[in-house]
């Protein structure tokens, strides 16, 4: 359904009506404006092999604008990792829809997701492994390996493009994840929590270089985290998840100007305060599933 | 030290490569001194000029060639004929929990059953010709080529998969990019084994049932009382599994390039 544009959409037909609330056809001005993913009611039960039911999202509502930078943060275990991957399509719901709605020439993937740490392919070089999209795609190999070439230069990586995954420090091979990623031009970008393994210092750079990056074209970005500074140094809106089972607790409005400064961002008062919300809320949310 | 700094004498490394090729030497050495001073009985311990002699005499006849022609032979039409249909059926038992299913509890019966021991029913059933023999190591090779390719399938990460799925791969991309390289380390694994119980196991056919193979020269040998020609035999099976292993080891550096420095 997802590969549909906002016209023929058959999963979305029922919903026609009332599901795209804020969507007004041709403004284009401003986030939230036009719906790039629609997700309503969305549930997930994971059935194991024993017979246990778990219930990984109950009754998830969420609306990302064209060219919105939305962070998810919550504790593990709240699910978030699950809606990710329904969006990916590596899972698929028990209940309730997921529109993503093509907006550009076909030709784009409509959406490619950056992985934790160790998504690299080990048995390819570095530009085999950025090429990888591309060529899934069926893209020439000359044509990929230059396409490939650029973004490994924009994330820094030309001399290493020969180079196996595990003669890269962790800094380089999320470098290469992200250049994987872009290098396809997706409309849509899923993060899941790609900075997680990496030292502070390494953090920081990224997050910053994945903000430069972003500012240059303004994709839509749904971006998994568990940091809630770095849901907040990088998001239009933060939403923020509990569980189990994992649902939407509040979502908040960033106003901090962009292009942002990681560092200035992280100095200013409003961000201390923004930061202690968000932990107050999810601290007692942690209790109560542990006290449960 | 010397002048320009570095120590005297040679490296630790140096050192140990030295000793790495004069132990074996010495020990020769003094093998031959023991046969010159007959302190060994040269009727059951040839002296090693004895069994240079010997081998030189079998390489001249032409008859070191045959056996080893021979035995060469049965080798590469048995791990050939194992391994293909170890990879191919290690593959579907990997993908497919079905596969698994069904195949798994034969697999784990019959595997431990000593092959050699089934040499006389597989004679019954193909005849005393070269067919036997190459069914018997090709019977010995396919369980653990087997094996290590079903492992070398389950062991690889799923995030892999989810990759590969997330940028919608095409089948035979998933099966070239994915599957087979994350397999590779394993298989390989699968087929230095093999080559070590092929040996093992032509060898002792050839002891049973043929005409020629280093098995044959071996225990006519023995038979004849040609004792530097057992010991002939024993060196060239020695040889063969060294080269095989370094060729097996030369071919994996070129086709799994991403382990050469782990």
């Amino acid at each position: 359904m997802r590969d549909d544009g906002p016209e023929a959409s058959p999963g979305g037909d029922h919903a026609a009506g009332g599901m795209h609330g804020g969507h007004r056809q041709g403004a284009q001005s401003g986030h939230a404006v036009t719906a790039k993913i629609v997700v309503r009611d969305l549930t997930k039960v994971f059935h194991g092999r024993n017979g246990v039911a778990t219930q990984a999202l109950a009754g998830v509502s969420l609306q990302v604008g064209e060219g919105e930078f939305v962070c998810i943060v919550g504790p593990s275990g709240c699910g978030k990792t699950t809606l990710l991957r329904i969006m990916a399509e590596l899972e698929t719901p028990s209940s309730g829809t997921l529109e993503m709605r093509r907006t550009a020439a076909h030709g784009r993937p409509l959406h490619a997701m950056v992985f934790q740490e160790h998504s690299l392919f080990p048995w390819l070089t570095v530009l085999d492994n950025v090429a990888f999209g591309l060529e899934m795609r069926g893209v020439p190999k000359k044509q990929r390996s230059e396409q490939a070439r650029a973004f490994i230069e924009t994330v820094g990586l030309q001399d290493f493009s020969e180079h196996y995954p595990h003669q890269l420090s962790g800094g380089m091979k999320q470098r290469a994840s992200l250049a994987r990623a872009f290098v396809n031009d997706p409309e849509v970008l899923l993060m899941d929590e790609p900075f997680a393994a990496l030292d502070a210092q390494n953090k920081v750079l990224l997050q910053e270089e994945l903000l430069k990056i972003w500012e240059r074209n303004r994709k839509t970005v749904v971006y998994i985290t568990h940091s809630i500074d770095e849901a907040l140094l990088l998001g239009d809106r933060v939403v923020v998840m509990t569980g189990v089972p994992g649902r939407i607790k509040e979502i908040l409005d960033i106003d901090f100007q962009r292009p942002r400064d990681v560092v200035e961002t992280k100095a200013t008062p409003r961000f201390a305060e923004l930061t202690v919300h968000i932990w107050r809320m999810l601290e007692s949310e942690v209790r109560r599933v542990r006290q449960a | 030290m010397t002048a320009d700094g570095r120590p005297a004498g040679w490296s630790m490394e140096a050192k140990e490569r030295f000793l790495a090729i004069v132990s074996p030497l010495a020990l020769l050495l003094l093998w031959q001194a023991l046969s010159w001073l007959n302190a060994l009985d040269a009727r059951f311990i040839p002296s090693p000029i004895t069994i240079f002699e010997g081998g030189v005499a079998l390489i001249r006849s032409g008859e070191l060639w045959v056996h080893l022609g021979a035995s060469l032979w049965r080798l590469a039409w048995g791990l050939l004929l194992g391994t293909i249909p170890g990879i191919a059926l290690g593959l579907l038992m990997g993908l497919s929990r079905y596969v698994r299913a069904a195949l798994d509890p034969l697999v784990a019966a019959t595997y431990p059953i000593p092959k050699i021991a089934i040499l006389p029913l597989i004679m019954l059933y193909f005849g005393l010709g070269e067919t036997s023999k190459i069914v018997i190591i090709a019977i010995a090779v396919v369980y653990l080529v087997l094996i290590n390719t079903m492992v070398g399938v389950l062991t690889i990460d799923t995030i892999y998969f989810d990759v590969a799925k997330s940028y919608n791969a095409p089948w035979h991309k998933l099966f070239t990019r994915v599957i087979i390289p994350g397999a590779l380390p394993l298989i390989f694994a699968g087929l230095r084994l093999s080559v070590g119980v092929a040996l093992i196991v032509i060898v002792s056919a050839e002891f049973v049932a043929a005409k020629a193979g280093i098995g044959y020269l071996i225990w006519t040998s023995w038979e004849t009382l040609v004792i530097e020609n057992m010991f002939v035999g024993i060196i060239v099976i020695t040889v063969l599994g060294v080269v095989s292993t370094f060729l097996l080891k030369e071919l994996e550096r070129v086709l799994i390039p991403w382990h050469r420095d782990r």
